[in-house]
């Protein structure tokens, strides 16, 4: 996953000015249907509403976002203000307010998903989650991972990011190769693709993407960070073994050393240099090599995920979920908020360029927004079928994100990669991930 | 104050008497000009000390306590675990492997910057055309906000479109992009911590020559001029004249680098946040990761504590130094 802006050509302003003017259409053409839909109740009349959210990838999405929240506040007499700042920085943002016991009446965890962590200080929102679900034939069992403590609702899941293969169908097709089915297909076209310059590439390195995709690769081999609970590691296993020794033949002969030093838009970039015969990444690269190197998008095709070694798929998404503090001044209209979004997430799903990958089953009937009509992203609505998030098979706890942010599954990938001792990488990640776990059971 | 009554005894009275006329005399002290120029001088020092108060010291004390309990980014009511946390941080590899990049990272990029600031300082110090333009030049980089500094940086290093990469391309110094002489500059451990470094000191010599051109602007000419009729030479006039006169500005630039450098979270976290496996791992992105993006407040305090034992040796050596040169 990266970050649109981030591509910096000199195509950018005619990108962001179609972004833009999608998005603006889009909003434009839906919101006023949208808001006839639901009255909120007059309670929250007159009211205000100040809410923290990211800086989404796709910028036509934070415009149809912000517009939809203006007319939402002025629908519904509610004077509402927008925060939007990078996800690297809410982290610290949710901890000062927190310890000021003041800010935002609604918030949202992206990136870092710290429901666990201040769920003693959240909103239960299990009536509003409990809602959603009966009116959109109920949640995918990945939801709970990111909002549920204890079986309660702390959080209500907006939308999930996935991270699918981009491959290219053309330099595939030059070996002989066709649409990869397993990651095994994917080592095999990076090997012959790579003498012939065209690499392949996935980060090891301290980014997200680092943490995304070995993620999926080891979820594929059938590896498991804990059990079902959370609360026990499960990574010391043959399966993590064998994803460990995969990754370093794969790197060693379908990659080079740049990927040690990739950030979370350099696979981007790969891919519309022309350089790659595949990356595993959102679809931003996707989008953003459409405006900068319509030849090699032509040849990009898309594909939710590929298999392991016995069958298994799993792509690791990121979600994104809405959260109220207790000290809110404004719960009834945060989460009045929240349903009209919900309510309104084919909208959100099209002004995103079909990025935000719905939570709710119903939402998942075809076709999809934007997805379902585009042939190459149409494959992408079957995502839900497969995505799992960081410490599956258990929850998001707060030890499985501090094993996140401390980046030890990605470490470990890199330090078989170049040094090739797969016990000693597994004794030094293991000790690393149980110590962490040790910790938070003690608190 | 209590009253004089009759019925107190007179040994009482004469007590009373005797605190009476010490409290006199005090407040006659109260009046005198040395106790006004007391009273002015604390009250021109309130605000710093107010300041260093509330801004240095009751953080310190608050990390303190946070690095003493296990407390979590969500959980206000700690329990003190003692020296837990600072156990639970020595237990790790990546620890060790922070606290020696810390210190690479810190004294390379010190070194770096004396020896550049030095040089600088004395190349701006000459008459030339055009010095007040140069001299303002210098200083961007020290200007600059560290975030638009570092992502250009960033670019610079980039895998694929590195800049530096193609200039040494074309100049056939390494082979075209994907040979294997081609740099990886935040991918390969050495190159990585190399990098990093570097955009420190690019960042920060500006400053040293700085300070150092302001503390041999203060050199009387006529001494430097002295010493060259004694036939002093170039590094005899610096190492015994203008260093010995400029110290004090010397010892406290140093200081500040070092505690800046040290403490320096920005450039790593946005060149390579640590990576790749630790390469660039630093105690404050180490503590940043641990305590706020993984929620474990105490040992992320407890890792950024760590630097105060780095900090506070070459704090109190330079301070010393620095008060025996002064009296």
């Amino acid at each position: 996953m990266s970050d649109l802006d981030s591509i910096e050509t000199d195509h950018s302003a005619s990108r962001r000015r179609f972004l833009t003017v999608t998005g603006a259409g889009v909003a434009g053409a839906s919101l006023l249907s949208m808001f006839d839909a639901r009255q909120a109740p007059a309670q929250i009349k007159g009211t205000s509403l100040r809410m923290l959210i990211w800086s989404h990838y796709v910028p036509a999405y934070d415009v149809w976002f912000d517009d939809f929240t203006k007319k939402w506040g002025e629908k519904n007499g509610v004077n509402v203000r927008v925060d939007h700042i990078p996800h690297l920085e809410l982290p610290a943002r949710y901890a000062a307010e927190f310890a000021a016991g003041a800010g935002h009446d609604l918030m949202y965890f992206a990136g870092q998903i710290l429901t666990g962590h201040y769920y003693k200080n959240l909103i239960d929102l299990s009536d509003l989650a409990d809602g959603l679900g009966k009116k959109y034939g109920g949640w995918l069992e990945s939801a709970k991972s990111a909002a549920q403590v204890g079986g309660r609702w702390y959080a209500i899941p907006d939308y999930f990011i996935s991270i699918p293969v981009l491959y290219r169908k053309d330099l595939f097709a030059s070996v002989g190769l066709g649409e990869p089915k397993s990651w095994e297909d994917l080592r095999n076209a990076a090997r012959q693709l790579k003498p012939k310059g065209h690499p392949a590439g996935m980060q090891f390195s301290h980014c997200n993407d680092a943490n995304h995709n070995w993620r999926g690769l080891m979820y594929c081999f059938g590896a498991k960070e804990t059990d079902a609970s959370g609360q026990n590691i499960a990574i010391d296993s043959k399966e993590m073994r064998e994803a460990l020794k995969f990754s370093k033949a794969m790197y060693e002969e379908g990659m080079t050393a740049e990927v040690f030093s990739w950030d979370d838009a350099s696979d981007n970039r790969y891919l519309a240099s022309g350089v790659a015969c595949w990356i595993h990444d959102a679809i931003s690269a996707y989008h953003s090599t459409r405006v900068t190197n319509p030849k090699v998008f032509e040849q990009t095709f898309v594909l939710p995920e590929v298999a392991g070694p016995a069958g298994l798929k799993w792509n690791v998404g990121e979600p994104n979920v809405w959260a109220v503090w207790k000290f809110s001044k404004n719960v009834p209209a945060a989460k009045e908020f929240i349903q009209a979004l919900a309510d309104s997430q084919k909208e959100a799903m099209q002004a995103s360029l079909g990025y935000n990958m719905p939570f709710l089953k119903d939402q998942y009937k075809k076709p999809m927004p934007y997805l379902g009509n585009d042939p190459k992203l149409s494959t992408l609505q079957e995502q839900a079928q497969i995505t799992a998030f960081f410490g599956f098979p258990g929850p998001m706890t707060p030890a499985a994100q501090e094993v996140l942010t401390t980046f030890i599954i990605p470490d470990m990938f890199t330090r078989v990669a170049r040094e090739g001792d797969i016990e000693g990488t597994m004794k030094w990640g293991v000790g690393e991930i149980r110590r962490i776990y040790a910790k938070h059971k003690a608190t | 104050m209590g009253k004089v009554t009759a019925s107190a005894s007179p040994k009482q009275n004469g007590l009373l008497a005797e605190v009476l006329s010490g409290r006199a005399e005090r407040l006659r002290w109260t009046r005198t000009p040395t106790a006004r120029r007391y009273l002015f001088g604390y009250t021109l020092l309130a605000p710093a000390v107010l300041y260093v108060t509330l801004l240095v010291g009751a953080p310190f004390v608050f990390s303190l306590y946070l690095a003493m309990s296990d407390a979590t980014v969500g959980d206000p009511v700690a329990r003190f675990v003692g020296l837990e946390n600072f156990r639970a941080a020595v237990e790790t590899s990546v620890f060790y492997t922070a606290v020696r990049n810390t210190l690479v990272f810190t004294v390379g990029a010190g070194i770096l910057k004396g020896l550049l600031g030095t040089t600088l300082a004395f190349l701006l110090v000459q008459p030339f055309k055009g010095r007040k333009f140069v001299r303002a030049l210098v200083v961007i980089p020290f200007t600059l906000p560290v975030a638009v500094s570092v992502l250009g940086w960033k670019w610079m290093f980039d895998s694929q479109f590195s800049v530096i990469n193609w200039a040494l391309s074309r100049l056939h110094l390494i082979g075209a992009y994907g040979s294997p002489d081609w740099p990886v500059w935040l991918g390969q451990p050495a190159l990585a911590l190399a990098s990093v470094m570097f955009v420190n000191v690019w960042r920060g010599f500006p400053f040293g020559a700085i300070v150092l051109l302001a503390g041999m602007t203060s050199v009387p000419p006529e001494i430097i001029e002295a010493a060259k009729v004694d036939g002093a030479n170039f590094l005899q006039r610096f190492r015994m004249v203008i260093v010995p006169m400029i110290a004090p500005i010397l010892f406290i630039g140093t200081a500040f680098d070092t505690v800046f450098t040290l403490s320096d979270l920005s450039i790593v976290y946005l060149l390579t946040n640590g990576g790749p496996d630790g390469a660039t791992e630093i105690l404050p992105t180490l503590a940043y990761n641990t305590g706020i993006r993984g929620g474990a407040l105490g040992r992320g305090a407890a890792i950024s504590l760590f630097l105060f034992p780095l900090l506070l040796p070459a704090m109190i050596l330079l301070l010393r130094t620095l008060r025996r040169r002064q009296y």
